[in-house]
């Protein structure tokens, strides 16, 4: 199943995501956990910790940094890219902002 | 980082923005401290940069369904969204700012609409190019300007409150709340240098304070208790400084109020 949470900030859907992420791989489900917020917490809902959460890699940032310039699968992008959260969740951050960026 | 030079007569003026995670507390702070100053006899011009509702709730005014800023946008011959001819920060606020109680004035950007950002993306645009503009005109140097930025460092990366002398940090004490606000003093302190103060929201005890302190090593401006009657104000769709105007909540927005109007601040 593929499952999108949305709301205004401050609802809870960081909460909600990282525990229904939690309870389905502990169903036996293989649990993709995908936090495509541009200030990303998902981390610290599935368990990871706030201070490991917030020195993630981002997908984005890993590109940049030249770290994958030529990953060609989705897989790979997860295997590289991914951190493992508790009961065998695979956390993936997709993007952070986290410097002045004169849009 | 630009700091107009006191005027006669503008001693009174404060230019301020909150800044936060969603769901931190930034609207209702906004609103509240807007009203206040109003009633301690300061010109406010309240900025609504969130493209959700929020900042008109908090203050008690009511928004018109159509942005009012769409008439004052139009595209050039180069396909770009632009002011008008004739229209500047000044005009723009004496036709376009809606009125809220105590006198505050209320300039929008536009709103999500049920198809998205597209039929009012006139507003949105000028409503920024305005906001980059506001520090100009000698129509508004005696205002007081309090901004409502959009959640998240987003709006900070992009120094969307060019005209903010001092940046209000709203913290929960949670650690989603903390490390956002730390992602937003470090993009902050990149293309200019602003003076931040921390206020701490929602705050249930002491241990809250201290815990939020400790994390930036800083003490508060202000700390807003937790506080129901605040709740129900925001579950009512009404002004807290209307409906709970003796509420602690409140009471420690005067206080913040105080504090900013002292003008003792360090940088």
């Amino acid at each position: 199943m593929k499952i999108v949470v949305a709301g205004k900030g401050g609802v809870g859907k960081t909460t909600v995501a990282g525990t229904v992420a939690r309870a389905l791989a502990r169903d036996g489900h293989r649990v993709l956990a995908l936090d495509a917020d541009a200030n990303p917490m998902l981390g610290i809902s599935l368990g990871v910790g706030p201070e490991e959460t917030d020195a993630l890699v981002a997908v984005r940032q890993g590109l940049e940094d030249g770290n994958s310039e030529h990953e060609p699968t989705i897989e790979g992008f997860v295997e590289r890219f991914g951190t493992d959260a508790p009961d065998g969740v695979r956390l993936v951050v997709a993007s952070r902002i986290d410097q002045f960026d004169p849009g | 980082m630009t700091v107009c030079p006191p005027l006669p007569g503008s001693d009174r003026r404060l230019r301020v923005a909150v800044a936060g995670k969603g769901g931190a507390g930034k609207s209702t702070l906004a609103g509240t401290l807007a009203r206040v100053l109003a009633r301690r006899g300061h010109r406010v011009l309240a900025l609504d940069s969130d493209t959700l509702p929020g900042l008109a709730l908090s203050l008690g005014a009511t928004a018109p369904a159509e942005p009012p800023l769409l008439a004052a946008a139009e595209k050039g011959e180069d396909g770009r969204w632009r002011l008008k001819k004739g229209i500047g920060p000044a005009r723009a606020v004496q036709r376009y700012a809606i009125d809220a109680p105590d006198g505050v004035r209320l300039l929008q950007s536009g709103k999500h609409t049920d198809t998205g950002l597209a039929p009012v993306m006139g507003a949105v645009n000028v409503f920024y190019k305005l906001v980059a503009r506001l520090n100009e005109p000698a129509g508004l140097r005696e205002w007081t300007f309090v901004g409502d930025l959009s959640a998240g460092p987003r709006q900070i990366a992009y120094d969307w409150a060019p005209y903010a002398e001092r940046i209000l940090l709203v913290v929960e004490p949670t650690w989603q709340s903390m490390l956002t606000a730390r992602r937003i003093v470090r993009i902050a302190a990149t293309p200019r240098a602003v003076a931040m103060s921390l206020v701490v929201n929602k705050a249930s005890g002491q241990p809250d304070v201290e815990l939020v302190e400790d994390f930036f090593g800083m003490s508060a401006l202000a700390v807003v208790p937790a506080d129901d009657a605040l709740r129900d104000a925001e579950r009512s769709g009404l002004a807290p400084i209307d409906m709970a105007p003796h509420s602690p909540a409140v009471a420690a927005i005067e206080q913040l109020a105080d504090a900013l109007a002292a003008g003792s601040l360090q940088a």
